[in-house]
């Protein structure tokens, strides 16, 4: 049977860098490959070139046998290469039908043909078993409802080749479980899709094949069946990796605790929250989305304005009202959303690692370069971070590498208590190792570490304790002999099943 | 590493200067009269005052913000510091001296109003300075019971048109203006803000800065520069005034986004600023010498204005190609 | 906000009028309060209503020479409230004309002043086409200052015109009179060209033109505080000996100047009596009298010999 998609030996370079170098794949009609790789693998660039976004140096591209060579997104869309992106490209003030059918409305003369139109959008909703009224103004749904809209879009004209980019990214289990189902049906449309996800368990759940790209070359295409997890990671990372998470057993926090909120009341939310962290000490902090994790975390650092409580450190009671004055008591944050809260992503690595200590990097109100430098050049060294220079803007950095420079910032303001929110998120294999390493590095220098994940099992990988928040209070504290997964979601869900 | 040094100059103010330099060039070909010494002199000159405005316009559009007060903000300082230096009470040094800090005053004064209104209450500042626009306008008439002052004494007329080897000392120290605004933009930690802020205020407070703080000093800085400006025009045409300085803002604002700096903030810098002023100062100059019509003036002038910003973009986008 | 906060300040005034009582009630509607010349006006029409002491004056001003909208409006709040009289100084000769047709039909004795209304807007609007203005010639008065200065350089002498506003009345007004000059005498006109009736503006413009036209010997500036601005391009050029300027308004800073010799002369309209004329001028209509069409209000140059005098 001819694959419905079929590229051979695409190469595409920029100045200075081969995105691409000879990669072919292919992709059978109803079959879901998913495709993988590290940030900066090439991923990106493969799915522009077929999207017609750019165009490769090289190589043929073939969609039913027949050459094809898309000029412009426009083409690509036409010959009916579908793509669901990461961020939505949803209008909020139109309605759910306007949405999908944005592109080719259907009109009677020069008017909106509004009944033809949410006639057809009604259509391609039941197709997807979407429960979803078409008169909806997309603004008014969840983040699932948008990302299925999206998808509902894509598939509402001619759509031969579906490419979905991380479309779990932002979705609760149960939510991409209803995304899964709806590739499945797709699949049996005879609709190939091309599945692309850090997830690595979720392939097992629709993928049919996988290929692994790195450093912009295919290396390897396998049976997702007959393929596992760790052979998968050391093909993307291309070395061996000892365990997915790095735990050091021989550290274990001392008694002394220097951290502890005491009947902390976030705003709108009425039950007191308090908790204490030990020097050394790796305290995770799980939950449901809306469980209010980074909402604590907000209030504490005096992000957002808190209804009441204490908080202590070293014992001390100390006042918090801005992130001035956390900072000022040894408080960092690593905020969940890194691009607008944690990076100046327009200035250079060295600007952003000293943001946090200017006082550091200067002397009598002026900036220092050199101590900058200095300072930046450590860090890049001592957690890895790839980039030509300490000059090179953070927009050019990949994710894993802007999280590095967002630690490297507190590392440098060498805060003694570090609050993580959603470290790893939307970063590679590769660079979520070397985070938690980091990790350990820090506890091994006596700081007190807390770590909001949605990532259950990355926290029990790299926590010795973990604190359960149920729908603002805290239903539960798991120490790590009794971690297991149920016990945690049984906390977890404690209070939405009273 | 010529693409390199290419794409640095394009990056840098340079590219907004090679604009600069072919409007000269195409003038001083076509108009004889444009070299003359005597001339560019006279350029100089009329480009200081809102060099100064467009130093303070910088620091506020720096951070995203926007001042439209600086025109009426300006006549309000020329009449503080007017009445001031035309009380024969006072000896003429002492006059003087009291004359500058008036001026300042009324210009820190405005300019603390619309940083701590717009930061206190959280109101786009395009809204508070436009109400501080009417206020300052309306203090100046009333405060001048809307008359012009121009008995100055001659002392301080005389310093007006003193030049240093053709430069005119009035062009000296708006230079010596945005060279100082320069060096605080780029070596200080309050620069440093200035731009951190303007390109993500977030990130900057989440890291324990005071935000309010710089955005509201930026503001004062703006008024500041045009409380210096203020005592330029008087040194220049020797007059207060309460209706002077109308659409001042405009070609301030025009200054600095011609000279590159982004309306959205992050992104610019003092040296762009002093071009573009530069480029609207040899605009006004070198088209009436040309002969054009006043309509033909406004029209090209227009004109000119757009293709210098779309030029910038061109050059970001190329410089990006470059890399 | 700007209009907002004006109509507010205009109810404030009329609810002031309110209680004063029986006598007749005068709507006086301004241009710019922010021109000196406005201003001394608006001075001059209180101190009369004061010391006349039959009627109750209510002044309203704008905040810029163009601020079409406000005056209307004023113009509607004067009609809503039944005045007796409207005395008005249009910001645009024809998009005033509909309000005045309105306050015409209401029964309120409206006069123009300082700017006539344009003949065809009156003739459209079915009002008389010499509709009552009380004010000075703008035209006779740009020509006799033009004149003036003629007369002291002599047939065929060099000159630049300053304008006002390009579209404003009373800068086109200025600039005929300057131009019956220039046939008049048969000056030779090197630019005619704006500086929107700004300081700063015509010393710029000036100091160029004075780069392209170094043998000028006459500047003609339809207002003073342009004058201004062209005065201090001369003193910068050092060519301030040479080269004599004449205004239009008469303000104290170009006193100041023509006493010292820098400036040869500028017109006075007599600003503060302007509005006040206007005033007693209904008040003979009112009384009886049968007046339309132009009623003229003195113009004069002033030059150094007027100080001397004094």
């Amino acid at each position: 049977m001819t694959p419905i998609l079929e590229l051979k030996n695409i190469s595409k370079s920029y100045p200075g860098v081969q995105a691409l170098s000879d990669v072919s794949l292919t992709l059978a009609k109803g079959e879901c490959l998913a495709l993988l790789g590290e940030n900066g693998a090439g991923k990106s660039t493969l799915i522009k070139a077929v999207c017609g976004f750019h165009h490769a140096d090289s190589g043929e591209m073939y969609l039913d046998g027949q050459p094809y060579r898309p000029l412009d997104p426009h083409a690509a869309m036409e010959a009916g290469i579908r793509v669901v992106y990461q961020e939505f490209n949803l209008l909020g003030y139109l309605s759910v039908a306007e949405n999908i059918f944005f592109d080719n409305l259907p009109r009677r003369g020069p008017l909106v043909d509004y009944r033809r139109l949410y006639r057809e959008a009604q259509a391609v909703l039941d197709r997807l078993g979407l429960d979803l009224n078409p008169r909806t103004p997309v603004e008014l749904l969840g983040v699932a409802q948008m990302q299925l809209v999206e998808i509902a879009k894509a598939i509402s004209s001619r759509c031969r080749v579906l490419i979905l980019d991380e479309p779990t990214a932002t979705l609760s289990p149960k939510d991409s479980g209803r995304l899964f189902e709806i590739v499945r049906a797709l699949k049996a449309d005879g609709i190939g899709v091309v599945f692309i996800s850090h997830h690595l368990k979720e392939i097992y759940e629709v993928a049919d094949r996988l290929t692994v790209l790195r450093n912009g070359e295919v290396v390897g295409n396998r049976n997702v069946a007959t393929t596992k997890i760790p052979e998968i990671v050391s093909m993307m990372v291309g070395r061996d990796m000892d365990a997915e998470y790095p735990f050091r057993a021989e550290l274990q926090p001392n008694q002394k605790v220097i951290f502890e909120a005491r009947d902390l009341r976030i705003q709108g939310n009425p039950h007191p929250i308090s908790f204490s962290l030990r020097e050394g000490e790796s305290l995770g902090i799980s939950g449901l989305v809306g469980s209010k994790r980074t909402e604590t975390l907000r209030a504490i650092f005096g992000a957002d304005p808190k209804d009441g409580g204490e908080v202590f450190i070293d014992g001390q009671q100390v006042d918090i009202r801005s992130p001035r004055d956390a900072v000022a008591s040894g408080l960092s944050l690593l905020t969940e959303d890194r691009k607008n809260q944690g990076l100046i992503l327009d200035m250079p690595v060295f600007a952003n690692v000293t943001m946090a200590a200017l006082d550091k990097a200067s002397r009598h109100g002026l900036m220092r370069r050199n101590l900058e430098t200095e300072a930046a050049d450590k860090y890049i060294d001592e957690l890895g971070i790839r980039t030509p220079s300490d000059k090179q803007l953070c927009r050019n950095l990949s994710g894993g590498n802007q999280q590095k420079v967002v630690v490297a910032k507190w590392l440098y303001r060498d805060a003694r208590i570090l609050f993580f929110d959603e470290p790893t998120r939307g970063i590679d294999v590769g660079a979520k190792y070397e985070i938690y390493l980091l990790l350990w590095r820090l506890l091994e220098r006596g700081k007190g570490i807390l770590v909001v994940s949605s990532d259950l099992n990355e926290l029990m990988g790299i926590c010795h304790r973990i604190l359960v928040f149920s729908a603002g209070t805290i239903a539960g504290e798991v120490e790590r002999a009794d971690f297991s997964q149920e016990r945690i979601l049984s906390y977890a869900y404690q209070e939405y099943i009273k | 590493m010529t693409k390199k040094r290419l794409s640095f100059l394009l990056m840098s103010e340079a590219g907004i200067g090679l604009v600069l330099v072919l409007l000269c060039l195409i003038f001083a070909l076509y108009e004889p009269n444009f070299r003359k010494p005597n001339n560019i002199s006279n350029i100089f000159t009329q480009i200081s005052i809102n060099t100064v405005i467009s130093v303070g316009m910088t620091f506020v559009i720096l951070l995203g913000g926007i001042d439209l007060s600086v025109g009426s903000v300006l006549s309000l300082c020329t009449i503080l510091a007017g009445l001031v230096i035309s009380n024969g009470d006072l000896s003429v040094p002492m006059a003087i001296i009291l004359a500058i800090l008036a001026s300042l005053a009324g210009g820190i004064v405005c300019g603390l109003f619309n940083g701590w209104v717009s930061e206190r209450w959280r109101i786009p500042s395009f809204v508070v300075t436009l109400g501080m626009l009417n206020i300052a306008r309306g203090s100046a008439l009333s405060i001048s019971n809307s008359r012009t002052i121009f008995n100055f004494p001659r002392a301080f007329n005389a310093v007006g048109t003193q030049s240093f080897f053709g430069i005119p000392l009035i062009f000296l120290i708006a230079l010596a203006i945005v060279l100082v605004g320069h060096f605080v933009l780029s070596y200080t930690v309050f620069g440093r803000m200035i731009y951190g802020i303007g390109n993500n205020e977030e990130a900057v407070r989440l890291s324990g800065h005071n935000v309010k703080f710089y955005k509201v000093t930026a503001f004062v800085i703006c008024g500041m520069a045009v409380g210096l400006a203020a005592i330029l025009y008087m040194l220049r045409l020797n007059i207060a005034s309460p209706i002077l300085g109308v659409g001042f803002e405009l070609n301030a604002i025009a200054a600095v986004v011609i000279g590159g700096t982004s309306m959205s903030g992050g992104k610019g810098s003092l040296i762009g600023t002093l071009i573009g002023a530069a480029i609207m100062g040899v605009l006004t100059n070198g088209l009436l010498l040309v002969g054009l019509s006043d309509f033909a003036r406004q029209i090209v002038t227009g004109f000119i204005i757009v293709a210098a910003v779309i030029l910038d973009t061109y050059r970001v986008k190329l410089s990006h190609m470059l890399e | 906000m700007k209009k907002t906060f004006l109509a507010v300040l205009a109810l404030c005034m009329f609810s002031v009028g309110a209680m004063a009582g029986e006598k007749p009630v005068v709507g006086l509607v301004m241009k710019s309060l922010a021109n000196e010349f406005f201003k001394t006006m608006e001075e001059g029409a209180r101190k009369f209503a004061e010391e006349d002491g039959t009627f109750t004056l209510i002044p309203v001003g704008m905040n810029s020479e163009t601020d079409i909208d406000t005056q209307v409006n004023a113009m509607e709040n004067f009609i809503t409230r039944g005045v007796d009289m409207i005395i008005l100084a249009p910001a645009d000769s024809v998009g005033l004309v509909p309000s005045v047709k309105k306050a015409v039909d209401a029964g309120i004795l409206v006069l123009n002043f300082d700017v006539t209304l344009d003949k065809q807007a009156l003739v459209a609007n079915d009002l008389p086409e010499d509709f009552l203005f009380v004010g000075p010639d703008n035209e006779e008065g740009s020509e006799r200052v033009g004149d003036f200065m003629a007369a002291k350089l002599g047939s065929g002498a060099k000159v630049i015109i300053i304008e006002g506003n390009p579209g404003a009345d009373n800068a086109k007004q200025r600039k005929a009179g300057f131009m019956k000059t220039v046939e008049k005498y048969n000056l030779e006109l090197l630019e005619s060209t704006t500086a929107h009736w700004e300081t700063e503006e015509a010393n710029t413009v000036m100091t160029n033109l004075l780069t392209r036209f170094p043998d000028v010997q006459g500047v003609m500036c339809a207002n003073d505080s342009m004058a201004l601005g062209v005065v201090k391009a001369l003193e910068a050029a050092g060519r301030i000996n040479d080269i004599d300027v004449v205004g239009f308004d008469n303000i104290g800073a170009c006193q100041e100047l023509i006493r010292d010799g820098k400036m040869l002369a500028t017109v006075d309209q007599f600003g503060p009596e302007m509005a006040a004329n206007a005033i007693k001028v209904g008040f003979r209509i009112i009384g009886g009298e049968k007046l339309d069409g132009w009623i003229k209000t003195p113009v004069a140059v002033v030059s150094a010999q007027d100080f001397i005098r004094k």
